[in-house]
């Protein structure tokens, strides 16, 4: 079915696909020039004009993850021979593997800062989501003294720039022991996020009828037992909406990372461009490391997009 | 073995008072109806008696046991909303099952109870399908399933078919009745739908601005209500009313309507049963079938004029102008052939209602 257009709207609609394919090109630009740096020999990845053809190569993720060190000569052909495949192409890019005394190989710093940044962006986002879910139910069901104060205070939390209250929270931190923690940056994401979570949370409890409830309340259930299992269920469209933005935040956040953490408690981000300083820069396991922190945040936006697409709408159309 | 009593209920929101002083007696298996318009309180009581919402004061009993105190799953009490509240996510057996599995009943048990509800509301085809994949009715029966799979005490009913079209409306309507003959449990139901609370009820209660105006049967409260407001509330087309002034004839008692000059005659014991009252401000009301019309002379009618016809199929409704007042008859259809035609009126005393005007009550008088 379509509604009947005048030729100038039709002339608008064919300007407007062109705008919008041009725009979706600008903004694809990046992650197209990070993806295709990280599968680019390293004497491509700088070159002017760039290079668009190339032969994709896996070396970057290989030095990516492990330590290296420049060949003083190239391997014996005895020792090139012996070398696994993944060995083979960081000695062709004038490299070796740095191995411990017992040969093993030695790991670089990637994984672990992209195991501390899983570990502290899922684990803030449970607990943000989960938080202000209840909260958002209690604003949403019960009335509060205050409420319309209290829920101004919540977002009244994300009124500043946190980078403002960046060197305070450093020295608190300090003081308590909890700079260079997973703790401590959960605990930082946490709040960061919580006043988001319970004003997005709130919109979508205040969508779900209360009746839902009150028939589970007739039917024999208690209010804690009622909200399990129905509310939750209900709001399922809501907390995967909300815990895709509050794990994007924390996924991405860098300017705390970098005040806070140092080693143990690293997250990638800073650990990114950390690298650029350290020897001479290869780019092109840069682009690794940045192509492949791009991918946790793609999977999980797509596994959840369907709730994302309702949610983005969600009481935007009156039923 | 269900009776619900309702003493001296009380109930404000903020400043506002929604039930004032409800006193109420239902009987086991009884099917009462609360009438009223919206706002009137009579959601609020259903609510109330459910456990949804507190009582400022009062008692409400269920089988002589004070309830007000216990939460609403304690109660053993089943509800229906007009929103149906079917659970989006569960499957209509899982919707039906719901109440059940809050309660310590084995699988099968609670498989072989959905099946026989579902039976009996001729829903066994749907039990796979998820709520929004039903039709309005469909959603009605499952929604009165899960309310009487668990045998409660008493089922609550807040506008079940006010949701649906006039024909399913009509339908399901035939139905609730059906099945209360057939379950017989104490059933409390609420509408603002005087059609739906005559055709089903056993009693209707009505209530206005949180006060209960009448209680009675459907015939009671048709043929004689109590005061100004119920009178008016039920029945369609709408009672006149319409300010009286009562005169002594030589052979009769001469009632006019609307200051005007002539009046309508009604047998001389008018004057006892209004015991005094007869001098005072009155009004007068009068179903529109108590309206009789003809279109020769004859002894005791008055000559008026009609103003509009409106032909509603069965029968058709005239608008007459006596005095400054419109009085609505109800004739046969076809019978008057259209407005500014001269017929002859007179009012059946035994359909007319008389009431004090400052009160608003029915001053009970039967000719």
């Amino acid at each position: 079915m379509a509604a009947v257009r005048t030729s100038s709207e039709i002339t608008f609609n064919r300007v407007a696909i062109v705008a919008v394919l041009l725009v979706t090109i600008i903004f694809l630009a990046p992650i197209y020039w990070i993806a295709s740096t990280a599968f680019k020999p390293r004497n491509l990845a700088t070159t002017i004009p760039p290079t668009v053809v190339f032969q994709p190569e896996i070396s970057p993720f290989v030095k990516l993850f492990t330590k290296r060190s420049q060949l003083r000569s190239p391997p014996s052909p005895e020792e090139y021979a012996a070398a696994p495949w993944w060995e083979r192409v960081v000695f062709d890019g004038g490299e070796k593997i740095v191995r411990d005394g017992k040969g093993q190989v030695q790991w670089s710093g990637y994984p672990s800062r992209f195991l501390n940044s899983l570990i502290i962006a899922i684990t803030s986002t449970v607990l943000a989501v989960g938080m202000g879910t209840f909260t958002a139910y209690g604003f949403s069901r019960f009335k509060v003294k205050g409420e319309a104060d209290l829920l101004f205070f919540i977002l009244s939390t994300r009124m500043l720039p946190p980078v403002v209250v960046a060197i305070p929270m450093f020295l608190m931190y300090r003081a308590v022991g909890l700079n260079d923690t997973h703790i401590g940056l959960i605990i930082l994401y946490t709040a960061f996020n919580l006043s988001f979570s319970v004003w997005l949370m709130k919109g979508f409890m205040d969508e779900i009828p209360k009746e839902y409830e009150e028939a589970a309340l007739v039917d024999g259930y208690t209010r804690m037992e009622a909200f399990f299992k129905i509310v939750l269920p209900e709001a399922a469209t809501g907390i995967a909406a909300t815990a895709v933005f509050c794990f994007i935040t924390a996924w991405n956040e860098y300017a705390f990372a970098l005040i806070m953490t140092n080693r143990r408690a690293q997250t990638a981000p800073p650990f990114i461009p950390s690298q650029v300083g350290s020897g001479l820069p290869d780019w092109t396991v840069i682009a690794a490391g940045t192509f492949l922190f791009l991918l946790p945040v793609a999977i999980f936006t797509f596994l959840l997009r369907n709730h994302l697409l309702r949610g983005m709408s969600f009481g935007a159309i009156r039923k | 073995m269900t009776q619900i009593e309702l003493r001296g209920v009380q109930k404000f929101f903020g400043a506002v008072q929604v039930i004032k002083d409800l006193n109420l007696k239902i009987a086991d298996n009884e099917f009462i109806v609360l009438l009223g318009q919206s706002g009137c309180g009579k959601t609020t009581t259903l609510r109330a008696i459910a456990g949804l919402e507190t009582i400022d004061e009062g008692d409400i009993l269920i089988d002589g046991k004070p309830v007000q105190h216990l939460k609403a799953a304690d109660r053993d009490i089943a509800m229906v909303f007009q929103s149906f509240s079917l659970y989006p996510h569960m499957s209509v057996y899982e919707n039906i099952a719901f109440p059940l599995r809050a309660t310590r009943k084995s699988k099968s048990e609670i498989d072989q109870e959905v099946r026989s509800v579902a039976k009996t509301l001729q829903i066994l085809d749907l039990l796979a399908k998820k709520p929004s994949a039903l039709s309005g009715g469909d959603m009605q029966r499952v929604a009165i399933g899960r309310a009487l799979v668990r045998r409660p005490k008493a089922m609550l009913m807040d506008e079940p078919i006010g949701a649906l079209d006039a024909k399913l409306r009509e339908e399901m309507r035939a139905e609730i009745k059906r099945l209360h003959i057939k379950q017989g449990s104490t059933t409390i139901y609420v509408t603002h739908d005087q059609i739906e609370a005559m055709s089903l009820a056993d009693r209707i209660v009505i209530m206005h601005e949180g006060v209960l105006q009448q209680v009675g049967t459907p015939d009671e409260v048709y043929s004689r209500p109590a005061n100004l407001f119920v009178a008016q509330f039920v029945g369609s087309p709408v009672m006149n009313v319409a300010d009286a002034a009562v005169a002594e004839t030589a052979s009769s008692v001469s009632v006019s309507v609307g200051g005007a000059a002539s009046g309508f005659e009604f047998p001389r014991t008018l004057l006892s049963k209004l015991n005094g009252h007869a001098g005072g401000s009155l009004a007068l009301g009068i179903r529109p079938e108590g309206v009789l019309i003809r279109r020769d002379a004859a002894d005791g009618f008055m000559a008026v004029e009609t103003q509009i016809v409106e032909p509603l199929g069965s029968f058709d409704i005239v608008d007459l102008k006596v005095g400054s007042k419109m009085l609505r008859a109800r004739t046969k259809s076809g019978y008057i052939s259209g407005p500014g035609e001269k017929v002859f009126a007179r009012i059946d005393p035994t359909q007319a209602h008389f009431f004090d005007k400052a009160s608003g009550k029915s001053l009970e008088v039967r000719l």
